[in-house]
């Protein structure tokens, strides 16, 4: 799963201290980043410390990321992940500290991991099996069987249509549960 | 992608969300405060500005024990990093920009490394990658104001200051090239358009390096095929008066990055991964001399 091209350029221009190159990082990436913060943290402002953040480790310790292990929107958008968690169980904490022992510990942000974590994965995984079997079934064959919308529609015998509207469904139910999750 | 990884990013964006501003200018603003971008230069020097900001984010991330491992040369990071500092500043020397570190004494960059690196090793870590940096930086500025063709002296070798440039952008990137791989860390390379000019020089060095290693290559013309971003196509007088090239007597193909790295020092010429045709044995002579410029 190596980085395309552009990745690999745009890593090359940021490594040598090419402001532009961050500015297009940016551009490029940060609706994604903070869409991802946002959903996790629901809260706009953090959100954007967060995606500010994000954008900021890559331009101070870009060889920290890997093009040969992954894209660069997945290395960033686990950073973000992370740290949104991190925030969403610190605010937590101080809930329950100020009721009493301190129930959680903080886990370290892990910058070294280039690509989609294996538990993450295994997430996504979980709640794919969680679906609806018709929502299931043609995120499984859109995804993992790499087929077009009118190709899940055959196979499901449904029009194009509503298979495309089953996979937005599912898309969305995989989203509210990825964020749900942690918090 | 990864199907997986597809899913997980197309579920976070089903609803696409913006900051209620943009981020760009205070973003851009934070990063300089974070890490200094390359430094502003003439267009010809900017490869060489980009490899010290390369090497400069690899020391950032280096601790103690980064910093005290014997690199190359039997120097530590910390020597190796006084030593570009040092040939950096006869550079400068050499063309009125600030010279940083101990006064100049003698000019030889053996000389002069090793007064820098009595100088460095006693501050710490910390502050000979900010002295490293200020000269580079300091070198950067002075030449934006300087046409490439300037004449500049560096080891008694006079030739247009571009080319002296070229020379550091090479050496920093080789040098950067060990220190990553004495941490452990994977180094990008420059991109193509910093590859380029750089390959250039190498290949201009070609009649220089087996002149030196004692070979004459006068009348002589190889075809150089350099694969790979920032490669190209020359045709290479192999002699050091030569004004234009031949018909070629012989033609070689590389890999432009091994090849720069070839002329750096690195690798060994006896199984370069090269394919050659044509005059096979003018071409093992060029490989077997190529490094022959290559110092410390």
């Amino acid at each position: 799963m190596e980085a395309p091209y552009d990745d690999r350029l745009l890593h090359q221009r940021v490594v040598g201290g090419d402001e532009s190159a961050l500015g297009e990082v940016y551009d490029r990436l940060s609706s994604l980043i903070f869409g991802l913060s946002l959903r996790v943290t629901r809260d706009r402002v953090i959100a954007e410390d967060i995606t500010q953040e994000v954008f900021l480790v890559f331009w101070e310790r870009p060889l920290a990321y890997d093009p040969d292990r992954g894209t660069l929107r997945a290395w960033l958008a686990t950073i973000a992940h992370r740290r949104a968690v991190d925030h969403v169980r610190a605010e937590e904490r101080r809930r329950v500290s100020a009721l009493g022992p301190r129930l959680f510990e903080r886990e370290p942000v892990r910058l070294e991991d280039g690509v989609l974590a294996a538990d993450e994965a295994e997430r996504v995984r979980q709640a794919v099996t969680s679906l609806p079997d018709g929502l299931r079934e043609a995120v499984e064959l859109a995804y993992f069987g790499g087929r077009t919308y009118r190709q899940v529609g055959e196979e499901l015998g449904v029009p194009e249509g509503t298979a495309k509207s089953r996979i937005r469904l599912a898309l969305r139910r995989l989203a509210d549960a990825l964020a749900e999750e942690e918090v | 992608m990864d199907p997986v990884e597809r899913l997980y990013m197309d579920a976070l964006m089903e609803e696409p969300a913006v900051p209620a501003h943009s981020l760009r200018p205070q973003l851009l603003a934070g990063a300089r405060a974070r890490r200094r971008p390359a430094a502003p230069t003439a267009e010809w020097a900017r490869p060489y500005a980009g490899r010290v900001a390369a090497m400069d984010a690899l020391l950032a991330a280096a601790g103690d024990e980064d910093w005290s491992r014997v690199v190359v040369e039997g120097w530590t990071l910390q020597e190796l990093v006084a030593h570009l500092a040092a040939k950096d500043g006869l550079l400068a020397a050499s063309v009125g920009a600030p010279v940083l570190g101990p006064p100049l004494g003698a000019l030889d960059s053996l000389t002069r490394t090793g007064d820098v690196q009595a100088y460095e090793r006693a501050r710490s870590p910390e502050q000979t990658r900010r002295d490293w940096r200020a000269q580079a930086d300091a070198l950067c500025r002075h030449l934006a104001g300087l046409p490439g063709t300037a004449p500049a002296t560096l080891d008694g070798l006079e030739v247009p200051v571009r080319d002296h440039v070229l020379g550091r952008c090479l050496e920093t990137w080789v040098h950067a090239d060990d220190a990553a791989r004495a941490a452990g860390v994977r180094l990008p390379d420059p991109v193509p358009e910093h590859v380029r000019p750089t390959a250039d020089l190498c290949a201009r060095l070609l009649p220089w390096t087996m002149l030196l290693s004692g070979l004459d290559g006068t009348g002589r013309t190889l075809r150089l095929t350099l694969t790979g971003a920032g490669g190209g196509e020359w045709l290479v007088p192999l002699g050091v008066e030569d004004t234009a090239p031949g018909e070629p007597d012989a033609h070689l193909t590389a890999d432009v990055r091994a090849f720069c790295f070839l002329l750096g020092g690195r690798g060994d010429p006896a199984d370069f991964p090269a394919e050659v045709a044509g005059d096979r044995a003018l071409a093992a002579d060029v490989l077997r001399t190529a490094p022959a410029l290559s110092g410390p």
